[in-house]
This record gives C-alpha cells, structure tokens and sequence, in this order.
C-alpha cells in the first residue's frame, strides 16, 4: 500500500506538476482526476496477481478446504479487488484535494458507488487473466499489456476531443469507452469542475464494468471447480 | 572464460526460448510511442520542440531500465528457489559467474532496446551506423550501471523478497520520476532538479539524446554525462563484484 501510494504521489506532484508546466497550468488540473483513476486501476488489478500466486503455490488448495462455497470465493476475490480500489482511490483522492480544490464534495460520495463497481469489473478483467494464464510467467504478459494498452488508449492523459481530432475514429471510440476513461471524465467534471453528474457516463460505467467483473468471476470459478473435480487447474 | 561463456549461453538460451517477452516489450514501446507520444508531443507543441523524439529515447531509457532490472530480478529468483547453490558449486569463479549475468544481462538489453531504436532513427530519417552505434554504446552503458545496482541490492533478498521487490518498485519511481527521461531539466521546479541530478537515468537520457543530435540546449554537458554513466557502471559493478563474492556464500533468499 505504501508502494503504491509513493507511486501515485510521485505521478501526481512530480510528473503532473512537470508535465503541466511544459503543456500548460490547466493540465495539472486534468491530470490530477486521470491518476485517482490509474490508482484504483492499480489497486484493483492486484486482485488477479494474488488469484495467480494462489494458484501457483498452491495456497488455492487450502482455500477450498475452507467451510465456503466456491461461488463464496469467487464473489469474495472480486469483492476485496472492488474495495481495495475504492479505499486506495479514496486515500488517493484525499491527498489529491490538496492539490486540486475540489468543487462538489457530495458528487464524490456519490461517485464512490461507482467506483467500486470499475474496481470490481477491473479486478475481475485481472481474475481472468490470472485464471486462464497456465505457463511460467504468463500472467505478468496480460498484466503489462493490459495495463499499458487501458491507459495509454484512454483520455487519462489527454483530452477525447484531442484523441478524436489526431488519432483515428476507432481508437476514439475506444478510449471514449473505456472504463478509465469513463471514471476519469466523471471524477474532473463531476467532483473536480462541480458539474452534475452526468447520468450517461456513469451508466456506462456500469454497463462497461459489470460484465468484465462477471467474465472474471466465470473464469475463476469454472478454474476452481476444475481443481475441486479433477485436482489441478 | 571459456565456462564463463558457457554459463551465459546458458542463460541466454533459456532467455531467447520465450520470446514473449521481447514481442510485448517491442508492442508496448510501439503503442506508447503512436499513441501517447504523438498526442502528448501536439500538447507539448514549441514549448520543447521535438518533443515525441525527445520521448521516444526517454522510452527506450525505461525498455533499459526495465531489462536491467530483469537481471536483477532474475539474481534473486535463481536465489530463491534454490538455483544459485548450485551454479556456486560449478567450476566458475564468483567473478565469472557475476560476467555470465552481466553478459546475459546486455544480450537481453540490446534485444529489447535495438529494434526500437533502429525503427525510431529510421523512421525519423536519422538513421546512421555511427549514431546507431553511439547510441546502444550509451544505453549499453546506462543498462551495466543498473544491472550493478540491481545486484548490489539483491543482498535485501536474502533477507526478505517482499522488502527487496518494495525496495525495487520505490526506488524506480523516484529514479523515473525525479530523471530527464519524460521532460528537460530546463522544465522542472528549482526545487526538484537537485534531486534530479543524482538519478544515473538523467545523465544515461541526456547522453543518448546528445549522440542523437537532440537541441543540446535542453540537455546536461555530454561529457560529465559520458563520465557519470561510465563511472556509475564501473562503481556499482564493482560492488556487486564485491557482493557475490563475500555475501553470497551459502545464502538462501528468505
């Protein structure tokens, strides 16, 4: 947690505050909400990297001797990688209001809801990833790529409007749906600039993050009851 | 030497058999470069000219960084499920086997690194034999440096890995962070260059940067830089000589 939080500082008031002096002082601003969100990013896909540990070292055998149903687990997994993305950008979003003034804080509780439904659908993409990564060192492939290509195809650090106007129409499309961009747009209009939520965002939230929290749930379950019946992955 | 070589074509043979990795490390750089470096250097317009070439070496600085610490990493695992008692048992000096690592260490640099950068010359029309040259020498340098520093630190291993990969992830960001990899020196606070002066990534940066023609306005003296890179290679190599030959003994990773 430590770690992670000395990441996201350093992200926030080293290379935002660099970035914002060479592209302009508004860029702080917006950036700021965009690092909240690659913090719950983060937090959330630690979800898939203790799923894999798990089932490497075997400590995935000891969970199914315990008196819980597999479907137990699996909504347990997903649940711990919603809230710990939730508490780590609530920690984050705290620090950050020292920043940058936020203008509504009740769009921020509000907000928090949703939040916690990305980090399940974020934790759940991860639980996938960990689950169907069978060879060595697989899963820190999917890992990378995954995190890389979800913030770098998003408008955590630049504008939709700049994404749409240089890049071509499908990558647009894509950053406009991605969840993170989705939670970054609802953190700086709605908590940041005071704007009213805005009801299309936040359905797409729901919509992008509840089936990627559903896949992963699938997919760790369909590897537990594997093991339950035939006693390896 | 002739084991010592065998040792790190070892190695090297167990590296190439996946290459996994340096396909998705070539994809990323690639994607980062087309997406984020483009719209980012729009944003950046003629407050630093040239600015996607500018990013484009600080991403290759992170693919050698990342490699460097792979090695590192690499140390410790050998350590930690139960390998390195047997390659100290071989008939290889510690010495030796700390050259086989450094060895394995710049195949897997320059496997990462060398592609990216041919790609990005060429395509920027700066593609030169010298140029190219000069500039895998220095990133070459920059990745020995860090692979030292790396292996100096395995010694936290041996007591504790969570310590040692907590250590490792701190330490990367402050050195990323607080470097010229993503902007100038010219462009940061009063009060962070200080800081940034003493990350080895901003001399390792500035000096591919200058051997690539970047404006040298925006760019540290290249000669205190060749200096610096040089002597953080031999220094921390040096150490971790020092390390593999005293420590080392009979340890296991906790």
């Amino acid at each position: 947690m430590a770690v992670l939080i000395s990441l996201s500082l350093s992200d926030m008031l080293v290379t935002a505050l660099v970035m914002g002096r060479m592209i302009s002082p508004e860029y702080f601003s917006f950036l700021v909400p965009g690092i909240v969100t690659v913090g719950l990013f983060t937090a959330a896909t630690d979800t898939g990297r203790r799923i894999w540990l798990a089932l490497r070292e075997g400590v995935v055998q000891y969970y199914m001797t315990l008196p819980i149903r597999t479907s137990g687990l699996v909504v347990a997994y997903i649940i711990s990688g919603g809230l710990g993305g939730v508490v780590y950008s609530s920690a984050l979003l705290i620090i950050a209001s020292f920043a940058v003034h936020p203008q509504n804080i009740l769009n921020t509780i509000l907000l928090l809801p949703f939040m916690f439904v990305l980090a399940t659908g974020i934790a759940g993409l991860a639980a996938f990833f960990a689950s169907i990564s069978r060879r060595g060192e697989i899963y820190w492939v999917y890992a990378q790529a995954l995190q890389v290509s979800l913030v770098t195809i998003s408008t955590i650090f630049y504008s939709a409007q700049t994404i749409a106007r240089y890049l071509p129409g499908p990558i647009a499309t894509i950053a406009d749906y991605n969840p993170l961009s989705l939670a970054a747009t609802a953190l700086r209009d709605s908590v940041f600039n005071g704007q009213l939520l805005d009801t299309t965002v936040l359905s797409n939230l729901l919509a992008t993050s509840l089936p990627l929290a559903a896949l992963g749930a699938l997919a760790y379950w369909v590897i537990l009851r594997t093991l339950r019946l035939r006693g390896k992955p | 030497m002739n084991r010592v070589l065998n040792l790190a074509a070892f190695n090297i043979r167990v590296l190439l058999g996946d290459p996994t990795w340096f396909i998705l490390s070539w994809a990323l750089f690639a994607l980062q470069l087309a997406i984020y470096g483009s719209l980012i250097s729009r944003l950046v317009g003629s407050n630093l000219p040239n600015y996607f070439f500018f990013y484009s070496i600080g991403l290759m600085i992170i693919v050698v960084f990342e490699s460097a610490e792979d090695v590192g990493r690499h140390f410790v695992e050998h350590a930690h499920e139960g390998e390195l008692p047997y390659f100290l048992s071989l008939p290889v000096s510690r010495s030796g086997f700390l050259v086989a690592q450094a060895i394995y260490g710049v195949v897997n640099t320059l496997l990462k690194v060398a592609p990216p950068l041919l790609a990005v010359l060429f395509i920027w029309g700066n593609l030169t034999l010298a140029g190219a040259l000069f500039a895998l020498a220095a990133l070459f340098l920059l990745g020995l440096g860090i692979t030292g520093t790396m292996v100096s630190l395995s010694f936290i291993a041996f007591k504790a890995v969570d310590i040692y990969m907590a250590v490792l992830a701190g330490l990367s960001a402050l050195l990323i962070r607080f470097s010229t990899v993503f902007y100038p020196l010219a462009v940061m606070p009063n009060y962070y260059s200080p800081v940034s002066v003493l990350s080895p990534l901003t001399y390792g940066a500035d000096l591919t940067r200058w051997v690539l023609g970047f404006d040298p306005k925006y760019l540290l003296n290249p000669v205190l830089a060749a200096v610096v890179v040089t002597a953080i290679a031999v220094s921390t190599l040096s150490l971790s000589a020092r390390i593999v030959d005293k420590i080392i003994e009979g340890v296991k990773a906790a």
